[in-house]
């Protein structure tokens, strides 16, 4: 009994220092994602994205042989929650931190990221302030303004539709969408109708349907996540609204089909995921994905994914841990193919890149129509 | 037609908000405890409603099997959290309720998971009909009718049953009622698995109506809930009835007319802030 004891004992402590041994040749990555809280759906996902990345990285040989680790911490998509992370994030030395959350935990963060010149990088936080935190933040998604636009030119150009009512999530991501939406109405002959808002804890949209059916437009832009998008969505429907819906990349996970059912099909979102591509880098995400998690890839996830593909690629030019180099080799990365496209920065550590169109048919996304107009998908450049 | 359907949908949130705020109510009359926990309860029916209709496909056997979950957790929040702290300042009970309430929701969501469980309608309760020139969902029609009921039958078991007329005797004087022999205890027992009953069906047609149930979905019920119970005058059954239908309206007309300038949360607590400064004691209160 007590040799056993100390087999196990001793085996526990090999154990231990062999953990410490890698770990200390591994590189560290920060992240963090709302693990708990009211997005912890989106922070799994997110979660999942990351060490996908993570994974195939490694299988690859890492970081010129050293693996890449990743350091997760729980933000619970509050701003108060991520200041003392992000301190706590610099104090742990880490030399490059990805965000996996919402705009504003990741707004919140940037700042601090960017005064200990420490490589941030936004997953999916779309709000625009996020990058003007300074040079050393970097955002691999679409600002919100500019994915708005992007459906504004779909909706004017490929749909032929004209008079939209917004259905506008009321916070960050939804108010920044529509404005971007709003800005180029006009000049794709769209006339806004209406404007309809709902909040984050909305899940009931009995007054929205009432009001979109006295509105009566040709066609809905509706922001959201798949947790409020997707009842609304079954409501406007079950309401008898008829009128075709473009939705947006909070819609992107089959989740968003799951809770809507019938509902969802028809329905056309914009998002950076192509599910019917052939290009290497997103098919070897959305099939690993597959495989790996055995549910089919999201947006969040692919998102997540991009940014620790970019960090491990700023790393690897950089060669070294200086937070100065591995910045200025971020900023560098020009026509780099990942898992939501074929991205280059700007000088504002903001992507430029083709939006992709999806549409919901037999219960799956698929490709419907690429927008992929340089001058009006150019990233903000002030 | 217009104002006609922004009523009906006021209605409808008005008679979730009454399942949800009468057991609040009652909770408060019996104990002038603030039951936050009830959110809790809300959410666990809702989720055993979602999985029994998944598992054996009857919406009949979802609700029941809500209620008596709901109905036996009730009991035992009063007996393992209430009862030790019953001789308490009054935010003692009110802190650990909150404590339920915070540890709940990562509960479910460490159970049940984080992305939420869609809740299928079936073809049944997805149809909609035309009734004077509205269109009223079977959902809509359903929950309408399963809160009159309740409140129908909650208002014979107060007045015509021996047990209702023991419950209200323990309300209004307790000494008294004990010295007539009647077991305080189980008064209790009974106020909390009514309550909870209530929360339990309310969460199940909620979920029923989201078409979605989630961890954190009592949360917002939960403080909307005591937003009710005020505006009502603390503990009095009416009070809370009137204000949930009233509540449920003037969200619903305020989320068109006012959705610019604030949410639909938000106009439940300006009403709280004016019925106030008006009225102290709640809209049908009385000054104690």
């Amino acid at each position: 009994m007590n040799l056993t004891l100390r087999t196990l004992f001793i085996c526990a402590l090999l154990a231990v220092c062999l953990r410490t041994a890698v770990a200390a040749d591994s590189i560290p990555i920060g992240f963090h994602a709302p693990l708990t809280g009211f997005a912890a759906g989106d922070g799994k996902s997110a979660l999942q994205g990351a060490q996908l990345a993570v994974q195939q990285i490694n299988a690859a040989g890492g970081i010129k042989g050293r693996p890449l680790e990743l350091v997760v911490e729980d933000d619970q998509a509050r701003a108060d929650q991520a200041l003392p992370l992000a301190n706590k994030m610099i104090g742990r030395g880490l030399r490059i931190v990805i965000s996996g959350s919402y705009s504003a935990p990741t707004r919140a963060a940037a700042g601090v990221f960017q005064k200990a010149k420490v490589p941030y990088i936004s997953a999916y936080g779309l709000h625009p302030d996020i990058t003007k935190a300074g040079n050393y933040v970097f955002r691999v998604s679409f600002t919100g303004e500019v994915q708005g636009k992007a459906a504004a030119k779909f909706i004017g150009d490929n749909l032929k539709r004209h008079r939209v009512t917004l259905i506008t999530l009321d916070n960050d991501f939804g108010q920044s969408l529509s404005a971007g939406f709003r800005d180029v109405a006009s000049r794709f002959g769209l006339t806004i109708v209406s404007e309809r808002t709902y909040a984050m804890g909305d899940r009931q949209f009995g007054s929205v349907v009432a009001s979109v059916k006295h509105d009566d437009p040709e066609i809905l832009y509706v922001s959201g996540y798949f947790f409020n998008g997707g009842p609304l969505v079954a409501q406007l429907r079950a309401g008898g609204v008829q009128a075709p819906i473009v939705g947006t990349e909070g819609f992107d996970t089959q989740d968003f089909i799951a809770i809507a059912k019938d509902a969802a099909e028809g329905v056309m979102i914009t998002t950076s995921l192509d599910r019917d591509s052939q290009a290497p880098a997103m098919r070897h995400f959305i099939d690993d994905y597959q495989a790996r998690y055995k549910v089919p890839a999201n947006m969040v996830a692919a998102a997540t994914d991009t940014a620790v593909t970019v960090a491990a690629e700023g790393l690897r030019r950089a060669g070294s841990d200086d937070t100065a180099k591995i910045r200025d080799a971020i900023a560098g990365i020009r026509d780099f193919d990942v898992a939501t496209g074929r991205i280059t920065f700007n000088s504002h550590g903001e992507v430029l890149k083709a939006a992709q169109i999806q549409v919901i048919r037999g219960g799956a996304f698929h490709h419907l129509a690429t927008i992929d107009d340089p001058v009006l998908l150019a990233p903000p450049a002030n | 037609m217009y104002y006609g359907e922004l009523l009906l949908v006021g209605l409808v949130w008005g008679c979730t908000y009454a399942l949800m705020a009468l057991g609040l109510t009652l909770v408060y009359g019996l104990l002038r405890i603030l039951h936050v926990a009830q959110a809790t309860v809300f959410t666990l029916g809702a989720y055993v409603g979602v999985l029994t209709a998944t598992q054996f496909g009857s919406l009949t056997l979802a609700c029941i099997a809500a209620a008596l979950t709901a109905g036996l957790i009730g009991p035992l929040i009063y007996r393992f959290v209430y009862q030790p702290v019953l001789n308490q300042p009054p935010f003692v009970p009110l802190v650990a309720s909150i404590g339920i309430v915070i540890a709940m929701e990562d509960g479910f969501r460490l159970i049940f998971g984080p992305y939420g469980k869609p809740f299928d309608h079936g073809a049944t309760l997805s149809a909609s009909y035309g009734v004077g020139g509205l269109n009223v969902s079977a959902i809509q029609a359903l929950i309408v009718v399963i809160a009159l009921a309740l409140v129908v039958a909650l208002n014979v078991l107060a007045t015509r049953t021996r047990v209702g007329i023991a419950w209200r005797a323990t309300v209004g004087d307790r000494a008294m009622a004990e010295s007539f022999g009647i077991d305080v205890q189980w008064m209790r027992y009974l106020c909390f698995f009514i309550a909870s009953v209530l929360a339990g069906i309310a969460g199940m047609l909620i979920g029923l109506l989201n078409g979605l149930v989630e961890p954190g979905m009592g949360g917002v019920v939960s403080y909307k809930g005591l937003a009710i119970i005020v505006l009502g005058g603390l503990g009095n059954v009416q009070g809370t009835l009137i204000a949930s239908l009233l509540l449920g309206i003037v969200e619903s007309f305020g989320g068109v007319y006012l959705g610019d300038y604030m949410d639909r949360d938000a106009i439940a607590f300006l009403c709280v802030i004016v019925v106030l400064l008006l009225r102290p004691h709640g809209l049908f209160g009385h000054s104690r």
